[in-house]
């Protein structure tokens, strides 16, 4: 609430302005862009300062940039080669057994939760169907059931759920 | 107790929180640059009343309840339309809707191709943004909190 959720709303409308105007001036902004970015970046965030999140602030640190990039190319888009490899092996031979499993996760805020929640479904073969963060739990549609009540997300997962508390801490 | 409360679940409601304040931005951008790329005022408009309805179904009718105020956006709506129509009469001693911002006026003549060219066209586009925003996301709000389905 207050000034600091206007500042964290007003950096990330003003990035994208100055992403979808680049090149206005060679390949950097023009002054009339920046100034009118502001404005209109300063507009937005005032309306929507009270949407965008009470402690967003530490999404400003730019080691957590770093990891949200290390984690897009390392991590997640290996996970999603392995993945897309076994569901095109699972079309072609047939061999499926869907069931929704209950996958206990040890996380603590909204951030991690959709952080994992999100890799999860980017890797086929699973989706996830809900986030139960009373009860600690992600709720996950599997197209191979091998492990009914899983005791960890490794299976699922991998090492997604480490990055997803490292990432939304 | 989510039926009641007429929300989304958490991840949902965390995704609306990053993505609305982009969308605004995105629509403000077309709106802005509705002289130059394609888009324009209705675009713009229906674009952010896009995040408008993002955050009526994400949060649902009772938070929507506490942040839209009817008569804040009915008012916003008349200036829309006032700001067009005062535009249009800018050049009146000419003729009506004659560009006179364009061919002799202070500001908004830059070189064609800029932010700042076309005359009165980018105050045109903000106004019909304005009024297609606040017109669509009242429209839609009163939809959601006409809930009589029971007989």
């Amino acid at each position: 609430m207050g000034k600091m959720s206007f500042i964290i709303a007003f950096i990330w409308s003003f990035v994208l302005w100055l992403v979808l105007t680049a090149g206005t001036k060679g390949m950097l902004w023009s002054a009339e862009e920046l100034i009118a970015g502001s404005i209109f970046a300063s507009i937005v965030a005032f309306s929507t300062r009270n949407i965008i999140g009470e402690k967003t602030t530490r999404f400003l640190n730019p080691v957590r940039w770093l990891g949200f990039v290390v984690y897009a190319m390392g991590p997640l888009f290996w996970g999603m080669v392995k993945a897309n490899l076994d569901v095109a092996y699972r079309v072609i031979t047939g061999k499926i057994k869907p069931g929704i499993v209950k996958v206990p996760v040890d996380l603590e805020n909204d951030a991690q939760y959709t952080i994992l929640s999100n890799s999860i479904t980017l890797t086929p073969g699973t989706l996830t169907i809900d986030a139960c963060p009373e009860e600690k739990a992600l709720y996950v549609h599997w197209i191979h059931v091998t492990e009914e009540e899983p005791k960890t997300s490794e299976i699922i997962a991998g090492s997604f759920e480490k990055w997803a508390r490292r990432l939304g801490k | 107790m989510r039926a009641q409360n007429s929300d989304m679940g958490l991840i949902v409601k965390t995704m609306a929180r990053a993505t609305i304040p982009l969308i605004g931005i995105f629509g403000a951008y077309v709106i802005a640059h509705g002289h130059i790329t394609p888009g324009g005022g209705f675009q713009g408009g229906a674009t952010i009343a896009g995040a408008g309805v993002l955050f009526l179904v994400a949060f649902g009718l009772s938070e929507a309840k506490e942040k839209i105020n009817k008569n804040f956006y009915s008012v916003l709506e008349g200036i829309g339309g006032l700001v067009f129509l005062a535009a249009g009469m800018l050049g009146l001693g000419v003729a009506f809707f004659y560009n006179i911002l364009w061919h002799k006026g202070p500001v908004f003549n830059g070189e064609a191709g800029t932010l700042l060219s076309a005359g009165y066209l980018s105050m045109m586009n903000l106004a019909v943004g304005l009024k297609v925003y606040t017109g669509l996301v009242s429209a839609l709000f009163a939809i959601a909190l006409f809930r009589r389905w029971k007989k």
